[in-house]
């Protein structure tokens, strides 16, 4: 009970923080509107499989331009406060559901700006629902980690990249496979059992992230 | 006398040679290449020129008999042999007019055994047509293949496509396993790392994960020269081919993440973080996505792994101790970074 109310607490900081400062977050709005028109600017029109594929290729571009600032704020004396009080595990969990939270509202913008400018491939909305939630999970799990690390480094956003579009691979193969069935593409048989491997690589991915954490957290 | 802590190393470097030497020197067993005209009809005559590898149908002489073999067990016998040379030879075959199984189209299995060669059999080598069923009451002299001989050599199996690149086996394979190793024990010095913060299992995690790296592109390539002389093409695309490069690119990135600290005792911790993640998605990355899609690879998109009927027991002799040999040179060249990484600090340390 005691965690959850840590985490509920440093949850609502993530999002006071995000509204005090404003910038940030239309910026990334901002990006998503020029990107969406930029490529039906020179698309004109898009076909359904080329459209599963640059959704998530979008989605991949905001994820890291969103995430990659998660750790820059927590620097210096202020680190050495939250050290002080609070259990590393919390801080991440936060982080990663404040990031979900985000990375689901602006993949539901992008859909809705691509019904908004195009029409909608999408077939199977109720799995394509989950897929995004699933989907955002996964990002926000190892965009979240790595730019931990990345932001223990003093670089810039390029190393976070680097280190992280090799490892999104698996989750963004699923993700594509799955939405390929949603937007009726391919007739997948074994959908569930692709639902089931990518919850298994999510909740892989983010046992081992609270597991190495503290570690990073630690200064 | 070799010291007691060296005798995995000189193990190591035996076993390699005698890979080197064992799987290169081995001959492959006689084969049948091709078959030609490889189709055919019910109750006509068939004359079939068969071209054979590593074969000795001349020196046979005698010994040699041919069989067509049905699924259900049936099969006829050759009614005449001409060997024309070593590897090229006639055979007649009076088909039939009435096939033994009940579909159009039947894929026959060509046997040839001789005391030169053995017994050599290629499946579906011949098709047979069967329009319709005749009404006549011929006598067929239907015989059981049976009564092989066996030149007692030690050789290597002859597969059709694969041909003397089966060798591969015993340097792709092995190299694989040995990078899979090596990784693992990166993550284990990470972890120790991690657990007892001591800078030496920093220094391990690196040098294994180096020439895990090294073992990973030498497979790369080693697989590369395979896919050539049986996919037909150095890359083809393949989801096995690809995931394996994504899996390097985690590694490489591993060492871009280390060139960009200055404190290392920051450096340590960080990378051992990201050796371990890493090393988490290397499962899924691996093993579990290129089942899911079609690959030409074995073991993955429905194709059988890597298992039991792939080895005979003459190459289980030279892979096994392959997979030993060029594990244990691994962690050999491990080593040796490890030492050369811990001097060049104490040099950095120094200065």
């Amino acid at each position: 009970m005691k965690d959850l109310h840590f985490i509920l607490l440093l949850l609502r900081k993530e999002f006071l923080l995000e509204f005090r400062t404003r910038s940030a977050i239309s910026g990334i709005f901002l990006y998503v509107i020029s990107t969406l028109f930029v490529v039906y600017e020179t698309f004109v029109k898009i076909q359904p499989n080329v459209w599963n594929t640059l959704f998530w290729i979008i989605l991949l571009f905001v994820a890291v331009n969103a995430m990659v600032k998660s750790f820059v704020q927590e620097k210096g004396n202020r680190v050495l406060y939250y050290y002080s009080l609070l259990n590393p595990s919390h801080v991440l969990i936060a982080k990663i559901v404040y990031n979900t939270l985000l990375l689901l509202v602006l993949s539901l913008l992008i859909w809705g700006l691509f019904i908004f400018f195009g029409d909608n491939p999408v077939k199977d909305i109720g799995l394509f629902l989950l897929i995004l939630l699933l989907g955002s999970f996964g990002f926000s799990v190892t965009f979240t980690f790595l730019a931990s690390l990345v932001a223990a480094s003093n670089q810039s956003s390029t190393l976070l990249a680097v280190l992280s579009f090799p490892l999104i691979i698996p989750i963004i193969l699923m993700l594509v496979k799955i939405s390929a069935h949603a937007l009726r593409l391919i007739q997948d048989t074994a959908v569930s059992g692709d639902l089931a491997i990518l919850v298994a690589i999510d909740l892989l991915l983010c046992g081992v992230a609270l597991l190495l954490f503290p570690f990073i957290w630690r200064d | 006398m070799i010291e007691k802590g060296k005798i995995w190393k000189f193990s190591g470097v035996i076993l390699i040679v005698y890979v080197i030497i064992a799987g290169l020197l081995i001959p492959l067993k006689s084969g049948i290449e091709s078959v030609e005209p490889s189709y055919g009809n019910a109750g006509e005559t068939l004359k079939i020129q068969v071209t054979g590898y590593n074969t000795h149908f001349k020196e046979a002489g005698n010994s040699l008999r041919a069989w067509l073999k049905w699924e259900n067990g049936k099969a006829i016998a050759a009614t005449e042999m001409i060997a024309l040379d070593e590897r090229r030879m006639n055979l007649t075959f009076s088909i039939p007019n009435n096939l033994p199984e009940n579909t159009e189209v039947h894929a026959v299995t060509l046997l040839i055994d001789s005391e030169a060669d053995g017994t050599s059999v290629l499946p579906s080598a011949i098709f047979l047509t069967q329009t319709e069923k005749v009404l006549t009451a011929e006598e067929v002299q239907w015989v059981q293949p049976g009564d092989f001989s066996n030149n007692g050599q030690i050789t290597f199996p002859f597969r059709n496509i694969l041909g003397e690149t089966i060798r591969n086996t015993y340097f792709h394979v092995p190299l694989w396993f040995g990078m899979m190793f090596l990784f693992l024990f990166a993550v284990i010095h990470s972890i120790k790392y991690l657990r007892k913060g001591d800078a030496e299992s920093d220094l391990k995690a690196e040098a294994y994960t180096q020439t895990g790296i090294f073992y990973g592109l030498l497979g790369l390539i080693t697989g590369a020269l395979w896919a050539k002389n049986t996919w037909g093409a150095y890359w083809s695309w393949d989801i096995k081919q690809n995931m394996t490069v994504v899996a390097l690119l985690i590694y490489a990135a591993y060492f871009i993440l280390r060139a960009s600290f200055e404190d290392p005792e920051k450096r340590a911790r960080v990378c051992a973080a990201y050796g371990i993640f890493a090393f988490s998605t290397l499962i899924p990355l691996l093993y579990v996505i290129p089942r899911l899609t079609d690959s030409l690879h074995p073991g993955s998109g429905g194709n059988p792994a890597f298992g039991s009927q792939d080895l005979d027991n003459t190459m289980r002799m030279v892979f096994y101790p392959a997979v030993i040999g060029f594990t244990l040179f691994g962690f050999w060249l491990s080593s040796l970074q490890f030492r050369y990484l811990r001097l060049q600090k104490l040099r950095e340390d120094v200065d």
